[in-house]
């Protein structure tokens, strides 16, 4: 397992406020890493820096075999470098349907003419087909993705992550709100993705993380509290303190 | 410098000593100068009558000044005045009146040249006359017209002046008077120094006219009070012109004149040589003027480098009218001094100005800036609302008459009317149209053109005066340098009393409260048991309201038409926007960069006020570049994305 | 699975087929062709028309399928017709002037001529000088590219500035309405060289076609709109069907999350307006010639604004809604302000429509954004499902 990803040192802070406070953290490739933490933590806080949208005051974070900084990256950038993301609510394009949703994210050239002169790759079709198999949506491909189901849609998402082919996927709170056979489905896509590439879940939910079986890190005001698998994260007292105890 | 006049007073008093006790028998002396005086003759007469220094002078010569001086048949003159026909006469030195026929009097009608020597004359009597009115008359006219003869009298008047503030008036009169007419050089150069300090119009003007110039020209240079070498090249056609004028060279051939002499010389389809059909090409149209020229047809074509070389042998140079070179350094000194001075001024008033504009903005985008800031919906008809308060201050004052009375209660009703006006749209149109900002905008344009055009069917196209009353009609005199209107500080100081009450409603009150929450977290808001739609409406409400009395405000300086308020919408934007959303600070900021930035463009490129504008839109583009959130910029996760 | 274009945009091939009917009509009728059924003026009206429901496409993509309510589109609508009315009130002056010298005693030096040009045209702003602007004036090839850079250089810098700052929603209209403001001020001024608010004139005489009647021109000039739009029809209907157009629509709906999935959003964005702004300034160039005066007051931000609104009428995020809003709103425009809608007495007030259409515009259009956001083109989605509910 190489490193592709390492934080460190890294601070963040809003109004005086530390949202994150001098964090370190590194994930491998392939790894399935879940990020838990209370109401605050910084989880959010944490992937908005891994992927662009916030600057942190302080701190490194490099990535892949080429050890480039992520910081001076536009998102698009970090998009492109192979990074994606999951956000908490889901947000796919409702105007939009299922297929054109999941080829827009398609892993092909991104540049304006591009889309516009160059032919699609022949095998775009069929990739399509293979992402909405695996995201059991194969049969809803013309449908408004609007006219989805909640669950649906968060498949849909994970869906178009994967059509990204990113080599580390970000999911925040991918099983909120879900039925428990949608869990089910769930946990399997993201295990089965985690099989190939890097992929950090962010959670709330020890049940769900339980059943993911990886290795966990317990963030708390900002900063790393425990490291480790979920049995020996939950014996440590600190975070029966902080979490597990409320 | 008082010792200055103290000075020329014991000079000139002697002079006014009396000698005589009736006037008659002088005027009698000068009989002919009197009575058909010319500007030239008069002089001899007017001393002989101020020399006697008799009471009875100053009303004969106001009287002859007037054409009501009558002499008869015998020579006798009179101070009379006509009625059918019939003269009242008085006699000049007792006073006493009698009527007599018209026939075998004739009037004395002096000309205008006569009459303004008449007038000098008579100004040291004014200067001195026990009516204040008429001294300050006097004192007006001299400054008007200044010459030498009057600095004496004046300078006379001064001790026995009873009025303080005349009494300065005079001396600045005497000081300017003595630096341009004063006999020796020290009591000019000591008058001069005493004006470096004032900054006002009239100094300046005198400064300039001691430093005045003419150019000259010669094979060198003159033994005279030079004031400066021209460099003949830096405008060579002005330089040679000089030339030209002083008879030294002969003068350019205009292309016009070059033209008209070669269509004068046309021989059969040739000038002088060359076909016609060629005469569209300069080098030939000189190249036949030349030949013509050869001919002795026209005088020879003055080339370029022929004027340049008769400008490099001559010398340029501009001259003092004034010979003495010590008094013209003094007054070039002063000059600098008073310069800087007016320079400092300038700067203050440019201050003054542009903070009246920044409140004038204020006003405007303040309401403008709470409906965004608190709702986060932008009102494209809030100019409208802007000019619905003035209409509303011009109908007040239809019915009104009190101008005092009418603003004060145009002010509470225009925020009333626009107050109400902002409710009804907050709850017909803007409710329905939350978290579709866009949408919003779109459809407060759809009011505002609707609005703007109402306001053009009910008022006219043409602009209604609101007008102030007359305590505010005039403005606040510093110097000739710095004023300011009384209306704008009244602005100033209408802007600063809303940006405390606004203040005090966010901080201070139980309203103010509540919209803070819903600023800040709505929904959170809303669960603690604040009703978001009331907040909004009052909210909107007052945005409206404020826009309103704005609307009296740049109505009073400003003209109150139907487009008035497209007319800030635009800045009250930027205001808001360089400002930073949703902070009553930020729009002060905003108002204040876009106010002394419009003031500080106008200033550098000051005959265009339209650049101005745009030059100050074009920067206000760029600064987003830098601080897209504005000035004042909410910090982290508030701020949202 | 690759299908034409026409199979996968069926509204334009109707576009199309109606356009080239419109066109024959109009041609049939005109008075070119001897009917005359059709005054020229209306002839005109008719190819203006034209030439907003064109802007009125382009600001149909910027707005309704990238979701940036630009408010300075008609700038640069009037920045080509700016552009290409120079070199109309040039060489038609030069025409006139050169003609006006020929029985001079002295053929005219290039200078006079010059001088004698400026004077013509700039006579009313006191200058005879010709402007740097005005550098290329002389030659129609420079100014049609001037008719497509100026526009297109002025969005891409302006665009560039604002969407790396990552403005967006409605700082990015009041920003787009203050460029606009600028832009108009700018050319009020009479030191900018564009003869201020006289603005140019006698743009509808095509130098080099004045052995042609009005008529004849007018009806080249409609044909010009017509292929111009048909054109512009199919460029945008092209742009916004592929996989550009759903990445276009995505950045309506939520640009952040475009951004992640790793497309260069202002990119795409500087494209959207930056090729609009050129089409916007084509339909200029053939706007005004057929106006025949265009002055600082047609750039004004009320003018965007209006656009925006027959955008919205027409219903915006279809391209054949844009085209609807802008002849429906325009034509009506200029029958209720042309004095031909009858006034209405209503006993105590008479309304006189010259007066009160802006406020009858002004109110639908509020209406229409609060009852129909999707605008006369959404009538066209009540019908369609009308047919499939039919048996």
């Amino acid at each position: 397992m190489n490193t592709l990803l390492e934080v460190s040192g890294v601070s963040v802070s809003f109004d005086g406020f530390k949202a994150i406070n001098n964090l370190s953290i590194q994930i491998g490739e392939p790894e399935l890493h879940a990020v838990i933490g209370p109401n605050g933590a910084g989880k959010t806080t944490f992937m908005d820096i891994l992927t662009g949208k916030t600057k942190p005051d302080e701190g490194r974070v490099i990535w892949g075999e080429r050890s480039v900084s992520l910081l001076e990256m536009s998102e698009s950038q970090i998009a492109q470098e192979g990074i994606g993301r999951k956000f908490q609510k889901p947000t796919v394009f409702e105007a939009q349907t299922v297929r054109e949703n999941i080829a827009m994210a398609l892993k092909n050239p991104r540049r304006p003419f591009d889309l516009l002169f160059k032919r699609r790759a022949d095998d775009a079709e069929a990739r399509v087909r293979a992402i909405s198999d695996e995201i059991g949506l194969s049969d809803a491909l013309d449908q408004t993705s609007g006219a989805l189901s909640h669950g649906q849609k968060q498949w849909l998402e994970i869906g178009m992550l994967l059509a990204q082919d990113p080599r580390l996927l970000l999911v925040d709170e991918p099983a909120a709100g879900m039925s428990p056979a949608e869990r089910e489905h769930t946990t399997d896509l993201l295990v089965r993705a985690a099989k190939t590439r890097a992929v950090v879940v962010v959670e709330h939910d020890m049940e769900f993380v339980r059943r993911l079986n990886c290795k966990v890190t317990v963030l708390h005001q900002g900063s790393v509290l425990a490291e480790g698998s979920l049995d020996h994260v939950t014996k440590n007292q600190d975070v029966v303190d902080v979490y597990l105890g409320r | 410098m008082r010792h200055v006049f103290l000075a020329l007073i014991m000079l000139f008093g002697a002079t006014l000593a009396a000698s005589a006790q009736t006037l008659q028998p002088i005027i009698q002396s000068h009989v002919e100068e009197i009575a058909s005086p010319s500007r030239n003759s008069v002089g001899v007469a007017l001393d002989d009558l101020v020399a006697s220094g008799l009471p009875q002078v100053t009303d004969f010569l106001e009287q002859w000044v007037e054409k009501n001086v009558w002499q008869s048949g015998d020579g006798t003159f009179f101070i009379a005045a006509e009625t059918d026909n019939v003269l009242t006469l008085t006699d000049i030195d007792t006073g006493e009146q009698r009527t007599a026929p018209a026939e075998g009097f004739t009037q004395l009608k002096p000309n205008g040249g006569v009459r303004r020597v008449i007038g000098t004359a008579l100004v040291q009597f004014q200067l001195s006359d026990p009516d204040l009115t008429r001294r300050e008359t006097a004192v007006a006219s001299i400054a008007r017209r200044p010459e030498a003869a009057q600095m004496a009298p004046l300078l006379a008047s001064i001790d026995g002046e009873t009025d303080a503030a005349l009494k300065t008036r005079k001396i600045q009169l005497a000081n300017l008077l003595s630096a341009r007419f004063a006999q020796t050089p020290t009591d000019r150069i000591a008058a001069i120094d005493s004006l470096a300090t004032d900054t006002s119009v009239e100094v300046r003007a005198v400064l300039n006219q001691i430093l005045s110039t003419s150019s000259g020209v010669a094979l060198s240079e003159p033994d005279s009070n030079t004031a400066a070498i021209i460099d003949p090249f830096l405008e060579p056609d002005v330089s040679y012109a000089t030339l030209v004028e002083a008879g030294l060279a002969p003068a350019r051939q205009t292309a016009a004149e070059i033209k008209g002499a070669l269509e004068a010389n046309i021989v059969d389809g040739r000038i002088g040589g060359l076909p016609l059909v060629q005469m569209d090409n300069p080098d030939a149209r000189v190249a036949a003027y030349g030949a013509l020229a050869a001919d002795g047809k026209v005088p020879e074509l003055i080339t370029e480098s022929a004027r340049d070389a008769a400008l490099s042998s001559h010398l340029f140079f501009e001259l003092y009218d004034e010979p003495n070179p010590d008094i013209t350094q003094a007054a070039e000194n002063a000059l600098a001094s008073v310069e800087t001075r007016v320079a400092a001024a300038q700067t203050v008033d440019l201050t003054l100005d542009a903070l009246s504009l920044a409140s004038i903005f204020f006003l405007a985008a303040i309401g403008l800036a709470i409906t965004f800031g608190v709702m986060g919906v932008i009102n494209m008809a809030h100019g409208e609302f802007i000019m619905m308060g003035a209409y509303t201050g011009y109908v007040v004052q239809l019915f009104i008459p009190n101008y005092t009375v009418s603003i004060l209660v145009a002010l509470p009703l225009a925020f009333a009317v626009t107050f109400a006006a902002g409710v009804v749209m907050e709850r017909l149109v803007i409710r329905r149209l939350y978290h579709r900002p866009l949408e919003t905008l779109l459809a407060t344009f759809g009011i505002s053109i609707a609005l703007q055009q109402i306001a053009k069917n009910v008022f006219g196209t043409q602009a209604r005066p609101l007008t102030s009353p007359d305590w505010l009609a005039g403005a606040w005199i510093v110097n000739d340098v710095i004023q300011i209107s009384f209306i704008r500080i009244a602005i100033f100081v209408m802007a600063l009393i809303f940006l405390a009450l606004i203040i005090y409603i966010l901080k201070r009150t139980r309203l103010g409260l509540e919209v803070r929450a819903v600023t800040q977290n709505p929904g959170m808001a809303s669960s603690m048991g604040i009703n978001p739609n009331r907040i909004n409406m009052m909210t909107f409400g007052l945005g409206s309201g404020i826009a309103g009395i704005a609307g009296v405000a740049i109505g009073l300086y400003a003209k109150v038409t139907s487009e008035m308020g497209s007319d800030y919408i635009v800045q009250s934007f930027m205001t808001v926007v360089v400002g930073g959303v949703g902070n009553v600070w930020g729009t002060l900021a905003g108002a204040a960069m876009i106010g002394f930035g419009q003031k500080g463009i106008e200033w550098l490129n000051p005959s265009n006020t339209l650049a101005a504008q745009t030059y100050m839109i074009l920067f206000v583009i760029l600064f987003i570049q830098f601080r897209p959130k504005g000035i004042v910029a909410l910090k982290g996760r508030a701020a949202g994305d | 699975m690759e299908r034409s274009f026409f199979a996968k945009n069926p509204s334009a091939l109707w576009f199309l087929l109606g356009l080239s009917l419109f066109t024959i009509v109009v041609t049939i009728l005109s008075e070119a062709s001897g009917t005359a059924l059709i005054s020229t003026s209306f002839l005109k009206t008719l190819g203006k028309t034209l030439c907003l429901c064109l802007v009125a496409i382009a600001m149909d993509v910027v707005w309704g399928y990238c979701g940036i309510l630009s408010l300075g589109h008609f700038a640069f609508f009037g920045i080509g017709g700016y552009a290409i009315g120079m070199w109309l009130m040039y060489a038609r002056t030069a025409e006139i002037v050169v003609t006006s010298l020929e029985n001079a005693t002295l053929p005219p030096t290039p200078d006079e001529i010059t001088n004698a040009i400026g004077g013509q045209i700039f006579g009313v702003v006191g200058s005879s000088d010709f402007p740097v602007i005005w550098a290329f004036s002389h030659s129609l090839t420079l100014q049609l590219l001037a008719v497509v850079l100026v526009p297109g250089l002025l969005a891409l810098v302006f665009g560039w500035l604002a969407f790396r700052s990552r403005v967006t929603g409605v700082y990015l209209s009041i920003l787009t309405q203050a460029m606009t403001l600028a832009l108009s001020l700018y050319f009020f001024q009479n030191d900018t060289g564009l003869r201020g608010n006289n603005g140019l004139s006698g743009l509808q005489n095509i130098p080099g076609l004045e052995a042609q009647s009005q008529a004849t021109v007018s009806l080249w000039l409609f044909w010009a709109s017509a292929v111009a739009l048909g054109a512009g029809y199919v460029l945008f209907a092209w742009i916004v069907s592929g996989k550009l157009g759903s990445v276009i629509r995505a950045i309506r709906d939520n640009e952040a999350r475009v951004r992640f999935l790793g497309y260069h959003v202002e990119g795409y964005k500087l494209f959207v307006f930056t090729i609009t702004a050129i089409v916007a300034g084509i339909a200029g160039a053939l706007y005004y010639p057929q106006a025949g005066i265009i002055n600082p007051a047609e750039i004004a931000p009320i003018a965007s604004i209006y656009l925006a609104v027959w955008v919205a009428i027409g219903g915006r995020g279809r391209l054949y809604g844009a085209v609807i809003g802008a002849a429906v709103v325009s034509l009506m425009s200029s029958w209720f302000t042309g004095g031909g809608a009858p006034d209405i007495n209503l006993g105590f007030y008479v309304i006189n429509w010259t007066d009160w259409w802006l406020v009858l515009l002004g109110l639908t259009f509020v209406a229409v954004t609060l009852f129909f956001p999707k605008g006369i083109g959404g009538l066209f989605d009540l019908l369609q499902k009308r047919k499939g509910d039919a048996p």
